[in-house]
């Protein structure tokens, strides 16, 4: 037990922030995201040495925290907190620490569909190869880069245009 | 702007909120849960099975519409079934798993029943289709609603009710599985 700890120690400091931003997206709200995420490392740390040999433990991280999420939503009655990105721009900034978010990135990725986002999550905020993000997410890998293909289209078609308006010509 | 550019921009994104809860505060509630814990592995079985990926829940909600047929009433839980064939699963205890396995299946559903800390059965999933899901359970509840017909061919239902998280209300923890004699008798 004693070698479990600086294993999950590490474990935590490397992804913790990524599994917030993942469940973030799914949560729309920084605090209820915090919980779910710190509850889903707990219940990690607790089974280390099965959690640890998993394939991908940040996405078991995420997976636990997000299934929890569907517990919450059911008592809060069905209430689904709609995601304001200026708000969770405003709020990541006011605790520091972290890098500037842009709202306009944090909406895009709102906006995508579920799956999508999913994709999107596991594939670039986790890292995890076509293989592994079709694994946990019970689909084909073929399905995996077809999604985020839309994916990043649908984020370039956000994105793109307003960063060239910026742009002076 | 190349893919490579936009996907570095989004990837940035990922570390710009902060975790910031302290580790030793994770660890300090992990031993509570492992302290807790009889029966591990739950989580991890739910988390790792793709096709247990809806949560919904058990509570009768006051709106309820009663069952056009009497309903099957037990203390523990309730199966409604409506003439359109569609089946309301209704939990308040965590008792007689079997007792509900066999009320499903009788209603034509091949289920699979097991209550949170017991190992959910050795059934094979079905890959995950979230839209597939929608159509058998009806989207999020509460209560589950089961519709019999969206079931493809050769498929079942998983249920796993228990407290999510500890200490919560019931909730069921439903998915789609591989049917088989052995997991949802049929």
């Amino acid at each position: 037990m004693g070698t479990q700890r600086p294993d999950f120690t590490e474990f935590y400091r490397g992804s913790k922030d990524e599994c917030l931003f993942t469940v973030l997206l799914s949560v729309g709200d920084i605090d209820t995201a915090q919980d779910l995420v710190a509850e889903a490392f707990a219940r990690a740390w607790a089974s280390w040495r099965t959690v640890s040999g998993h394939p991908a433990p940040a996405a078991w991280v995420v997976r636990t925290a997000l299934n929890a999420n569907i517990s919450r939503w059911r008592r809060r009655r069905r209430e689904v907190p709609i995601p304001d990105p200026a708000a969770i721009a405003d709020r990541a900034s006011a605790d520091g620490a972290g890098g500037p978010v842009d709202p306009r990135i944090m909406a895009a990725l709102l906006r995508l569909p579920a799956r999508q986002r999913q994709v999107v999550a596991l594939r670039l905020f986790l890292d995890l190869d076509t293989g592994r993000t079709a694994a946990a997410l019970g689909i084909a890998p073929g399905t995996v880069q077809a999604h985020l293909g839309r994916a990043i289209a649908a984020l370039r078609a956000d994105l793109v245009p307003e960063r060239q308006q910026e742009a002076p010509s | 702007m190349t893919d490579e550019e936009l996907i570095t921009m989004v990837r940035e994104q990922r570390t710009s909120v902060p975790m910031t809860t302290p580790v030793d505060q994770i660890i300090s509630r992990g031993r509570a849960v492992r302290t807790r814990r009889r029966i591990p592995g739950i989580a991890g079985a739910l988390a790792g099975a793709a096709a247990l990926a809806l949560a919904v829940a058990a509570l009768l909600p006051a709106g309820h519409q009663a069952g056009r047929q009497p309903p099957i009433q037990l203390d523990a839980w309730t199966v409604v079934k409506h003439v359109d064939g569609t089946i309301v699963v209704t939990v308040r205890q965590l008792h007689d798993p079997a007792g509900l396995e066999r009320t499903l299946r009788a209603d034509g559903v091949p289920a699979s029943v097991t209550f949170f800390g017991h190992e959910p059965r050795a059934c094979h999933n079905y890959p995950l289709d979230l839209a597939l899901m929608h159509r058998v359970f009806g989207g999020h509840g509460p209560p589950l609603v089961i519709h019999p017909s969206a079931l493809p061919s050769g498929t079942g239902v998983q249920l796993n009710p228990g407290h999510y998280p500890r200490g919560g209300p019931i909730a069921l923890a439903a998915g789609l599985v591989r049917a088989s004699p052995r997991c949802t008798g049929s």
